[in-house]
């Protein structure tokens, strides 16, 4: 017979004075690494493992102490039933609320959502304009795309098209790209190449010294770049010798080596496409990805991710039957949700402002209502998704706190709405 | 408590009962045998001359997960923005609306309406079970289970290829139940996922997948086996190989000998009943799909039937519908390969009855439907979102029942495909008792939920009451009631109180020693650690709404 206990993930709280070691999930970028080794002594959270301590993301998020800051009230301490009240208050009298920020999980971004549909809200992310790119990608001809797992197992060309991935998420090459072990392919003997600018290819060297191909360009010639790509893996024959700076020939052996893999992956992050309709450029890549897998397999991989970013779409697609977008509305007070940022500050606004976030949230203007919550991952367990999509994992709650949760705040806000 | 439903006609195929008319008694959320004087009965419903059933029970619909959430992120266009009263408004968005792409709230107020109180997602991928259940808790007013997606994902196909015994398979299979938190295994396209991912662009059912070399038909004898061997009721549900291909027929003839007799479910069979006769070298294969049907009694099947109109179609097989992919309307799709576990193909359709093609679909289906005679091992189903959604069966209920409805719905089609047609010989109309074993006593028993489906004693008080009327379309779009576990929440059609159903489970015995070797396999292979693949049964119930219903299998381990 099955002993239940086997399948409670959750870790129950032991008194805080001694040392305690725990398995955690890092919300910290995209990834999502559940293979976080944490020590928690008195409180106090330090990284144990190789890996993880060498992710600054990581690190940050995990060992940063948390500030004792009670719930306020135009700057001055308040209990938080009253700056429950208050933030209801406020909420009964606006027409319509801006809910910015949503960096939060899924049972967070479930309350903000019903609150917002209570109170008239409109509702955008901090990575919105970004998110936004890959979206007009999606709705107008869909892609081709992987997961990670598949990414570890199969690929054995891997090009970064805009980006070095690691400044988003810094474990990508150690663990999915490096890993020794792989199914299908000699993880060692993969093929990296990198098209863009400013980008940190030592993580691209192989761990036996082999070092990635890089083409260097400027960010704003990617557009250029990627349809000159996509042309020669379409085997459209060009005049052209060079394409803003780039030879065509170099392409030409990126294209080829395209067409000869087993399972070729093109990444791309759309934080790092700053340039007017970055969403042509991603259509580039994954049109490219399509004329390939009419011969060979290949697959798009976007990557990134941040602050609960995949979730808040998910959630709000399957919540309300549409995405998230970046539509810009007339409000009259502005909602911070900021579970995950932490040292993040709250956006200028002359409107009302009232934000639920962790506890090292700053603020340029003082907010009519602070009310600190619990970061899920650290203060409270939950649940995330990674920046692939299909992967939702539980987060873990691996510190004492008194903070409630973003949806025990907002389901009682709602109460008196 | 007892509420009283006076002199109801019954329809409840489970008990033989047909247009009986009979009270029912519910007590805490329960039908219960006649009370005794003493209890006191506090509700009285008279329902004279009205028909009663059982709460309906779709068996296969793409209700919650990745794929069906991709749809609704792709196709903004499908949404439309409605306003709603309480208490529909209190959950309901202003993008509510009837279309193939509802909301999670939206899916359940739909089914609701027109008395269904139950749905299963048919294709959860075990490494994305979470967010269908997520999706699903989303879900208020039915019950909700879903079926694991096995047979593509590399750890059976590397257990099955390096000759590992029954055994480790059946306890691989059960683990996989408790982990997703599943009622049913499924399999799509058995090898071919997995065999697209090595460029392989069909999988025949004797061909071998070119890296594991085992066929799709060891694959189906494995699993088909190893559900057998577990007691668990529902059988293998099986998306045959060649999905959509004409000629695909013989595929699935053969795929019904796969298992050696042990019983297996195939679905949306429409799909798999092309032949490649005509001039357009595409006809229907119905009259040998339905022989075989006839003549196998270890084979059930759903149809998957196609109705005219815009919808998208939703499949984890990648390998098909990366083929389809070119006749998208709107022209655009998704194709995803996803974690070593399977993948998924989101293709937008619009199935047009001028349409050669589309025309001779629908005909197959209909045609499938009146020629297999056990209503107890025929569906009713539009494999919802893929051949229409959900919100058009008490359209195809009138097709099936209302002999010059279809024929007139016939005259209107492509003529080429009126030619290659025999729909109008077919002279069958489903009964009221039929549709009722169709869509409620029959989807119970192969599920095995034996509280559901039926208004016998014991049965979760799960009902519906219409009025009978000579549009059958009418009748079945809007119940006078509909109640679920015994309360009244749909009254004339329409939503009258938000409840949050069960979700139901299947967790047999299984050696928990497998573990040893999957977690080195996830250490391995995967980019998550094992434990965080299963979901425990407090995640499932942390929002504190639904409940979980674990179905006892049918034998123990030893």
């Amino acid at each position: 017979m099955i002993n239940t206990t086997l399948w409670q993930n959750n870790i129950s709280m032991n008194n805080s004075n001694t040392l305690q070691a725990i398995n955690a999930t890092c919300p910290a970028c995209g990834l999502l690494c559940d293979d976080i080794a944490l020590d928690n002594k008195n409180n106090q959270i330090s990284i144990t493992n190789s890996g993880a301590k060498n992710c600054t993301k990581s690190v940050a998020f995990f060992e940063k102490k948390p500030a004792e800051v009670p719930p306020q009230i135009a700057g001055k301490p308040a209990t938080l039933a009253q700056a429950i009240a208050k933030t209801a208050e406020i909420l009964n009298k606006t027409k319509q609320p801006l809910f910015i920020g949503l960096s939060t999980d899924v049972a967070g971004f479930r309350a903000v959502f019903n609150l917002s549909q209570k109170t008239n809200g409109h509702l955008t992310h901090a990575n919105a304009a970004s998110s936004q790119c890959n979206l007009n990608v999606l709705q107008s001809t869909g892609w081709q795309t992987t997961t990670l797992t598949e990414v570890k197992n199969r690929a054995d060309v891997i090009v970064c098209i805009g980006t070095d991935i690691v400044s988003h998420n810094p474990r990508f090459f150690e663990r999915i790209v490096w890993h020794k072990d792989a199914m299908f392919v000699d993880s060692q003997a993969r093929e990296v190449i990198y098209i863009g600018e400013n980008c940190d290819v030592s993580a691209g060297i192989s761990p036996k010294g082999r070092h990635p191909s890089l083409l260097t360009c400027r960010a704003g010639d990617l557009p250029e770049i990627t349809l000159v790509l996509r042309a020669l893996v379409a085997g459209k024959k060009l005049k052209m010798v060079e394409v803003a700076g780039v030879k065509v020939s170099d392409l030409q052996v990126v294209a080829d080596k395209l067409k000869q893999a087993k399972y070729a992956v093109l990444a791309w992050v759309a934080k790092d496409l700053h340039f007017p309709h970055a969403e042509l450029t991603i259509q580039n890549i994954t049109q490219t990805v399509a004329a390939l897998n009419e011969k060979t397999r290949a697959a798009g991989l976007p990557l990134g991710g941040s602050d609960g970013d995949t979730t808040a779409n998910y959630a709000n697609t399957w919540l309300s039957g549409m995405a998230l977008n970046d539509s810009q509305v007339e409000h009259d007070c502005v909602v911070w949700v900021n579970g995950f940022g932490i040292d993040k500050k709250a956006p200028k606004s002359d409107k009302t402002l009232i934000v639920f976030g962790n506890s090292n949230c700053q603020f340029e203007t003082v907010p009519d209502v602070f009310i600190p919550i619990a970061t899920p991952g650290l203060d409270c367990s939950g649940a995330l998704f990674r920046v692939d999509s299909s992967v939702v994992l539980p987060l873990k709650q691996v510190r004492e706190t008194s903070l409630p949760t973003l949806a025990e705040v907002l389901s009682e806000i709602e109460k008196l709405i | 408590m007892i509420t009283l439903l006076k002199n109801g006609k019954l329809y409840d195929p489970a008990h033989g009962k047909n247009g009986v008319v009979e009270d029912i008694y519910i007590r805490d959320g329960h039908i219960t045998a006649k009370p005794n004087q003493a209890d006191k009965i506090t509700q009285t419903y008279d329902l004279t001359g009205k028909i009663v059933m059982a709460g309906a029970i779709d068996m296969h619909s793409h209700i919650g997960g990745g794929k069906v959430n991709i749809a609704r992120m792709m196709l903004p266009e499908f949404q439309e923005t409605r306003g709603y009263s309480e208490p529909e408004a209190h959950i309901c968005t202003p993008n509510c609306s009837h279309n193939a792409t509802p909301s999670a709230t939206d899916t359940g107020f739909r089914y609701i309406e027109m008395g269904y109180t139950a749905a299963f997602e048919p294709a959860i991928m075990p490494i994305n079970a979470r967010q269908a259940h997520m999706e699903m808790g989303d879900t208020p007013m039915i019950d909700k289970g879903g079926y694991a997606m096995l047979g593509n994902d590399d750890y059976f196909l590397r257990l099955l290829s390096g000759k590992a015994d029954q055994k480790a398979i059946n306890n691989y299979v059960a683990w996989i139940l408790h982990a997703t938190q599943a009622i049913g295994i499924k399999v799509v396209n058995p090898g071919g996922i997995s065999a697209f991912k090595f460029n392989q662009r069909r999988l025949n059912l004797d061909e071998n997948n070119v890296h594991y070399q085992i066929t799709p038909r060891e694959i189906l004898k494995s699993l088909s086996r190893a559900v057998s061997e577990l007691g668990i009721a529902k059988p293998l549900h099986v998306h045959c190989n060649n999905l959509g291909a004409a000629g695909n027929f013989q595929t699935t003839l053969d795929t019904m000998g796969a298992s050696d007799g042990v019983p297996m479910h195939l679905t949306h069979i429409q799909f798999h009943s092309y032949g490649t006769e005509g001039d357009k070298k595409f006809s229907s294969a119905a009259a040998q799909i339905s022989e075989a049907l006839n003549k196998n009694k270890h084979i059930t099947a759903d149809v998957g039937q196609i109705l005219f109109g815009q919808t998208v179609t939703a499949s984890g097989d990648s390998m098909m519908q990366h083929l389809n992919a070119k006749h998208a309307n709107p022209k655009k799709s998704v194709i995803m390969d996803i974690e070593c576990d399977a993948g998924c193909g989101v293709v937008p359709f619009k199935y047009r009855d001028q349409n050669y093609v589309n025309a001779l679909q629908w005909a197959i289906g209909l045609e499938l439907f009146l020629s297999v005679e056990d209503p107890w091992r025929i569906f009713l189903t539009t494999d919802h979102p893929n051949g229409a959604p959900f919100t058009s069966y008490p359209h195809l209920i009138r097709l099936l029942m209302d002999k010059t409805f279809r024929n007139e719905a016939f005259a209107k089609l492509n003529l080429d495909a009126q030619a290659m047609s025999n729909l109008t010989s077919l002279n069958r109309e489903y009964s009221l008792y039929e549709i009722a074993i169709m869509t409620r006593s029959g989807a119970a028993k192969l599920i095995g939920l034996n509280n559901c489906g039926h208004l016998g004693a014991g049965a979760q008080a799960d009902i519906t009451v219409y009025t009978e009327q000579a549009d059958y379309e009418k009748m079945f779009t809007k119940p006078d009631y509909v109640f679920k576990n015994g309360q009244v929440v749909v009254k004339d059609g329409v939503v009258t109180k938000v409840v949050w159903g069960a979700t139901h489970t299947a967790k047999p015995d299984f050696d928990i020693g497998v573990e040893k070797n999957l977690n080195e396999y996830f250490e391995k292979y995967h980019t998550i650690q094992c434990d965080n693949f299963k979901i425990s049964n407090d995640q499932m119930l942390e929002d504190g709404r639904g409940s979980l219903i674990t179905h006892e299998s049918k034998v123990r381990a030893n």
